[in-house]
């Protein structure tokens, strides 16, 4: 599979057509050549659709439970395709609807945390310079080294006593009605993630703004006069997006696995809303994993599958970039 | 180490101190403007306003906040690093520093399983780059990467204790037979990125001339890996060790609360949570100052194993 795509890359038969395509999706169609890296894509695609349609998707409603004992705890079958959990509540359906957190929770944090912080800081560090850059990297350097899982708990913690009164005033006054207090859970763990969530990206998107800051056609554009805004948005930002991209796709199984592991700890989003995190938290443990283990293998088996995806992809857009690197030397 | 190093460490450090205070500020407010507070722990659900003030006059949080956090940066400077409510009548030192190090002695070992495996496992990815073993290699530990800690320890506890039935699983001493499970669940998932690295690494140093020199003088296979390739490509390596060590001494949460160790990670949550201000402020200010200073530990080694590398002008571009 890889052999393949560096015969292709480095035979020059093959890669006179590569010159002559349009640059825009070059790395889109590197990309595509990896088996590896077109699996992880479409797992990640049914993925975000599954999520975004859950409820459409879903054969029983998020909380329709059954607390029959023969209901509860069931094993796979034609009713339930992943069995049923304590509540005798359908284990398909709450994995979907796990899905639609993590889907929102990586896009929330993708753009709040990773554009706009990780982008933003690392263009200003970077071409600024001087005092907003050690500033910017210095506080980047400790937050990245502070024990990070204890802040979120600490974010989290501070602010879940305030839940109740903000979820219940939300559901008086505004059109929300239940989704209030999921929308406000959420809130604070978006809260607890995303001061960590640009550290890797605004590096990357800095040390890029450094070596192209020095290109001549900045310089050329600079005394031509264009504002910093300009220069920025025209100039920079084109040849920073691509390692920017590739350095999100790689943070993002570490930034969806926080909430997961908040959720866990009953600190991010828990009962009657559904998250990986509750869910595996419901159905963990070695001896209980013994007597069901169809229940932590659907619940925990799409999140592992969704982490491996995106690290796969991380490392082929890593790979792509690397080797063209190496050619350009 | 030229005077251009030590400047540039004494910048560092400086830079290490408003940074510091911002962190200990915002953590600070943080605790003290969350709503539960640690007489609602000590006290339970009733108690009378009368119990409650003389708490509160016990640990100064009567004064205004601004007033508490001088004070608690003046015991600070003395070395105090204040009480520990949760744990009431022991300082947050004594609670702190003997369950750190039991976590210290953990991570100690966990490191040196990741990188001794992480290290060899990229390598070997990256010798074998071209052929199918690379990417299988690589993406075999990124899927063990994948799997959340505490899903880990419950499948790892399951498959060796209940299964096999060859380990036991409670909490012994750091040195029993019985953290092995522990421990494996805990350096499994590290090893990807170390590998990753390591194969990146590799991947450069082939590509250099005194590769093919010492190729094309004829030198053993196994000699050119060993002393021309590992070598040089353990250098970068250094940054990700320094980087990790602090980490150590803050342990692993979900695999003490999964294995009932009594480290640090278990000791924080609980302090997060009861809440114990100084114990968390204490914590959270320990981990950042040990990172600040492995940063600037780093910088000083590699002055001192590759002359190359000038401090000041080229690092941190």
């Amino acid at each position: 599979m890889a052999s393949d795509v560096s015969a292709a890359i480095l035979a020059p038969e093959f890669s006179e057509p590569e010159i002559a395509a349009p640059r825009r999706f070059r790395t889109l169609r590197e990309l595509l050549r990896k088996k590896i890296a077109v699996l992880a894509i479409g797992y990640l695609l049914l993925f975000y659709v599954c999520g975004i349609f859950a409820p459409l998707i879903a054969p029983y409603g998020l909380n329709e439970q059954e607390l029959t004992v023969e209901a509860r705890l069931q094993s796979p079958s034609s009713d339930h395709i992943l069995g049923t959990d304590r509540l005798g509540r359908d284990m398909f359906t709450r994995v979907l609807y796990s899905a639609r957190t993590t889907v929102v929770f990586t896009i929330v944090i993708m753009i709040s945390g990773g554009l706009f912080l990780g982008l933003g800081l690392g263009l200003l560090a970077g071409y600024r310079g001087g005092w907003v850059d050690t500033a910017i990297m210095r506080t980047g350097e400790v937050l990245s080294g502070m024990p990070t899982l204890i802040l979120m708990l600490a974010i989290t913690a501070s602010f879940r006593g305030r839940i109740n009164s903000w979820s219940f005033w939300l559901e008086d006054h505004t059109f929300l009605g239940d989704d209030a207090k999921t929308l406000v859970k959420f809130t604070i763990i978006s809260m607890a993630t995303v001061p960590f969530a640009w550290l890797g990206s605004s590096r990357i998107v800095r040390s890029q703004v450094l070596a192209i800051r020095e290109q001549a056609y900045i310089t050329a554009a600079e005394s031509l006069g264009a504002g910093t805004p300009r220069i920025l948005f025209r100039h920079v930002l084109p040849g920073v997006m691509p390692l920017f991209l590739v350095g999100l796709s790689s943070g993002m199984a570490g930034i969806a696995g926080a909430e997961v592991a908040l959720s866990y700890l009953g600190l991010g989003i828990d009962d009657p809303a559904a998250s990986f995190g509750n869910l595996i938290g419901d159905v963990n443990g070695s001896r209980f994993f013994e007597q069901y283990p169809h229940l932590l293998i659907a619940g925990a088996g799409p999140v592992i599958l969704f982490f491996f995806a995106w690290n796969l992809l991380g490392d082929a857009l890593v790979d792509v970039f690397d080797r063209r690197q190496n050619q350009r030397r | 180490m030229g005077p251009g190093l030590a400047g540039y460490i004494i910048r560092r450090l400086l830079w290490a101190v408003p940074v510091l205070f911002l962190i200990s500020i915002t953590v600070f407010a943080m605790l003290r403007l969350a709503p539960g507070s640690p007489i609602d722990a000590i006290l339970g659900q009733r108690y009378t306003e009368e119990q409650a003030a003389v708490l509160r006059d016990k640990y100064g949080y009567d004064d205004p906040l601004p007033i508490q956090y001088v004070k608690y940066i003046g015991n600070l400077a003395q070395g105090d690093l204040g009480v520990s409510t949760r744990h009431r009548d022991f300082t947050a030192s004594e609670i702190i520093w003997p369950k750190v190090w039991i976590s210290t002695q953990i991570g100690f070992i966990a490191l040196i399983i990741v990188f001794g495996l992480g290290i060899p496992v990229g390598i070997y990815a990256a010798m074998a780059r071209g052929t199918f073993i690379d990417p299988l290699t690589i993406s075999f530990w990124l899927a063990i990467e994948a799997v959340p800690t505490f899903v880990l320890a419950t499948l790892a506890s399951w498959f060796f204790a209940l299964k096999l039935g060859i380990v036991d699983l409670g909490y012994e001493g750091v040195w029993s037979p019985n953290m092995i499970v522990p421990i494996m669940v805990m350096t499994l998932p590290g090893v990807a990125g170390v590998a990753r690295f390591m194969r990146a690494s590799v991947i450069g140093v082939l590509g250099e001339d005194y590769i093919r020199t010492a190729r094309a003088k004829g030198l053993k296979e196994q000699t050119v890996v060993i002393t021309h390739i590992t070598r040089n490509a353990l250098l970068p390596m250094i940054t990700v060790i320094g980087l990790s060590l602090p980490g150590i001494t803050a342990g692993s949460l979900f695999v003490e609360v999964g294995f009932g160790i009594p480290g640090i990670a278990n000791e924080s949550l609980q302090a997060v949570l009861a809440p114990d201000y100084d114990v968390v402020l204490a914590l959270v200010l320990f981990g950042a100052t040990l990172f600040v200073l492995a940063n600037v530990a780093i910088d000083i080694l590699y002055g001192f194993i590759d002359p190359r590398v000038r401090v000041g002008a080229g690092r941190g571009q």
